[in-house]
């Protein structure tokens, strides 16, 4: 399994890369709430954008999983390479 | 990681630049970075990304041309607009895109008071998709209920044009529907009339027909079926938010989508300025001279004829074709006057320029002898250092980087889509009949079942020459290349064709097949040798493209005449069996020769000549012609 501060360092590059912040910082409780910019139609190219890093491909139901950053880095623990 | 990362890296320094640029205030260069970090290609994330930073660039000074777009759908566009943006701006637009509420479409159309209708933009879109259309229906329907079903579709589209028309007197862009690529009946989809592919592809003809000046019809199948069918649904995001096509298409649909606009808005290039050594042919005309260069049949040659064939095709579209080369002008020019395989002709360039100045100035000069701007002008080059003047100095000039191997020309000039045209004009109609005779080409094989109306409908013109500078070479590589159709297995290099052609008993014979399609070029040669009574085929070779065509017995009526007019009583045929060339195993006796010695390994075949005696039936007419026939 991939170490959990590799995926957090990775992921934080998605999203200040997504959200255009370079200050924007992760933690586990982080909603779309937390971020600017992050509604529904911001959530699939943030969702694009982890597939593409990951090199992974998420189905339709762990999409709409993704709203809260640590149920993200648990998904992206499990099935990332 | 690897290579996502290397072309990652470009992309955010690209990005960075325009962002750097943009908080500077120069949009310029904020724009020509923001355009230089995506292609049509790059995925969704880079296409959403760009179009984002475009945001930040203060559009005043630019003089980009303001546009109006509505789009209105039955599937998630969203994320296509911000793109669709970006790609106008590419075009030089200063575009606002806007989208009706999901799935109004008929409701926002049709209903006065609706934003869209209030709105009056300069374009509506009408993004429909094969789903949109209800065209499914029961396997077996029968052929009526199916024309009955397409014609109701039809009918609701010319419904929503005419109000959006009358109403809003915009432009109106539809789309020509996307055919999936998977579906319940397989095969049977396409080939059975009540197949949703073949009702979509009745459906996208009909459409094409029904379509009126005014409504411009979008080739989203087109862009679907380049893009990669396969992919081109992504299930996952039609099911999860009602995506209609996978989001990495988003840049191509949107690049196809602004050049047609583009179009439709008078802003396609007009003039296409060409190179020449190196671009319309292979070589220096100054150092090898006509017959020198590789343009023709041959595998050297014949990717040069090919972009000769689409750029003709493009002048006969109405669009305006201009030589820019280094070079003398009387030399230049001789290949469009006098060489034989130029599809291209002088007269199809509304302005050649053949000297030794720089090219930029010379371009600058194009523009103004044309009276258009140097932004409607698009240069092709093999030369990448003239490619960087001309970009340096005329950076409205739209340049197109050649491949280094020429079989990649016509792609390249294809793919940006520069041309684009909404439609095709009375005036451009004037200009050629290339349409009327294409048409004409694919009406033909239908037609024609029996194969000798067939043969004779080709229309088939044979001309027989001898060994000259022109030919030569390409019967050389014929002679050595060719082993199936090649009755005895000679080689002759050119040297030895010309020393062949000089001797007293020997006839050296080409023949060159033009049909209705087209020309087939240097197909055949024969070394003939005369030995006291009797004429000797010492060498036959055919092309195999033109097999099975009479044109076998055409060649035998030639060596007939040959032997004639030499005063020969025979023609001698020789079989000399190679690995390859069992094809030819039995063609003299099929001619009527009869076998006068050898066995299987090597045969000798005779034909008797007497004037009484006819000839062979082909369909292949000759041509009169004295080049290089016996004296």
């Amino acid at each position: 399994m991939i170490e959990r501060d590799t995926v957090v360092r990775r992921l934080t590059t998605v999203f200040q890369q997504t959200f255009d912040d370079p200050s924007l910082e992760l933690n586990d409780a982080m909603t779309a709430a937390d971020v600017d910019d992050w509604d529904s139609l911001q959530h699939i190219v943030l969702v694009l954008a982890v597939e593409r890093e990951f090199r992974i491909r998420l189905n339709p139901a762990e999409v709409g999983k993704l709203e809260n950053v640590g149920r993200m880095i648990e998904l992206l623990q499990a099935k990332a390479v | 990681m690897s290579l996502n990362a290397r072309s990652g890296v470009a992309f955010e320094e690209t990005l960075s630049r325009a962002k750097t640029a943009a908080a500077g205030g120069d949009a310029r260069t904020a724009l020509a970075s923001l355009f230089a970090s995506v292609t049509p290609d790059s995925d969704f994330v880079d296409q959403a990304r760009t179009a984002r930073a475009l945001k930040r660039v203060d559009f005043g000074a630019l003089g980009l041309r303001p546009l109006s777009i509505a789009l209105v759908a039955a599937s998630t566009l969203e994320h296509f607009a911000p793109v669709l943006r970006l790609w106008l701006a590419r075009m030089g637009f200063d575009a606002e895109v806007t989208l009706s509420p999901f799935d109004t479409a008929v409701q926002s159309v049709l209903d006065p008071a609706s934003a869209l209708r209030r709105s009056k933009p300069d374009i509506v879109w009408l993004f429909s998709t094969y789903r949109d259309l209800g065209l499914e229906t029961r396997p077996g329907t029968d052929l009526a209920q199916v024309r009955q079903q397409v014609g109701d579709a039809i009918a609701a589209r010319q419904a929503l044009w005419s109000q959006l028309l009358d109403h809003l007197g915009c432009t109106v862009v539809d789309n020509i529907a996307d055919v999936p690529a998977e579906d319940p009946f397989g095969n049977l989809s396409g080939s059975a009339p009540w197949g949703l592919r073949a009702m979509l592809r009745r459906y996208n003809a009909d459409l094409a027909a029904a379509a009126p000046s005014g409504v411009v019809l979008f080739d989203l199948d087109h862009v679907a079926s380049l893009w990669g069918r396969r992919r081109w649904e992504d299930a996952r995001y039609w099911f999860h938010s009602k995506h209609a096509f996978a989001l990495d298409a988003t840049g191509s649909v949107a690049h196809a989508a602004a050049r047609l606009i583009a179009g439709a808005r008078g802003l396609a290039k007009k003039c296409l300025v060409l190179d020449l050594d190196n671009t319309l042919w292979g070589g220096v005309i100054g150092d090898d001279g006509v017959a020198g260069i590789a343009l023709g049949h041959g595998e050297a040659g014949e990717a040069f004829v090919a972009l000769h064939r689409f750029v003709k095709a493009l002048k006969d579209r109405g669009v305006i074709l201009a030589v820019c080369s280094k070079n003398d002008h009387d030399t230049a020019s001789s290949v469009f006057r006098e060489h034989p395989d130029s599809v291209l002709r002088l007269d199809d360039f509304t302005v050649f320029v053949a000297n030794w100045r720089n090219k930029a100035d010379n371009i600058r000069d194009i523009a103004a002898t044309l009276n258009i701007g140097l932004d409607s002008l698009v240069f092709a080059d093999d030369n990448p250092m003239e490619r960087d003047i001309v970009r340096r100095h005329l950076p409205e000039v739209e340049v197109i980087d050649l491949p280094e191997d020429p079989s990649g020309f016509v792609a390249a000039l294809a793919r940006p889509r520069w041309f684009e045209a909404a439609a095709f004009s009375a005036e451009d109609r004037e200009r050629g009949r290339y349409y009327a005779d294409n048409a004409q080409r694919t009406a033909f094989r239908e037609d024609f079942v029996d194969l000798g109306a067939y043969l004779r409908s080709l229309d088939m013109r044979g001309t027989v020459g001898g060994v000259d500078p022109f030919y030569r070479p390409r019967m050389a590589q014929l002679i050595n290349k060719s082993n199936q159709f090649h009755l005895t297995g000679t080689r002759y290099s050119e040297a030895e064709l010309t020393v062949l052609a000089a001797s007293p008993d020997c006839v050296v014979r080409h023949l060159r097949l033009t049909d209705r399609f087209g020309d087939n070029g240097l197909i055949a040669c024969l070394v003939l040798r005369r030995c006291e009574r009797a004429l000797h085929v010492d060498t036959w070779v055919m092309s195999c493209r033109v097999l099975g065509r009479t044109v076998e017995e055409f060649i035998a009526n030639d060596m007939r005449a040959v032997a004639l007019a030499e005063g020969c009583e025979r023609l001698v045929g020789r079989y000399v069996r190679s690995a390859k060339n069992g094809l030819v195993e039995g063609l003299y006796e099929r001619l009527g020769f009869a076998r006068s010695a050898g066995g299987e390994a090597e045969s000798e075949w005779t034909f008797d000549l007497d004037a009484a005696r006819p000839g062979w039936t082909s369909s292949v007419q000759a041509v009169e012609n004295n080049e290089g026939l016996p004296q």
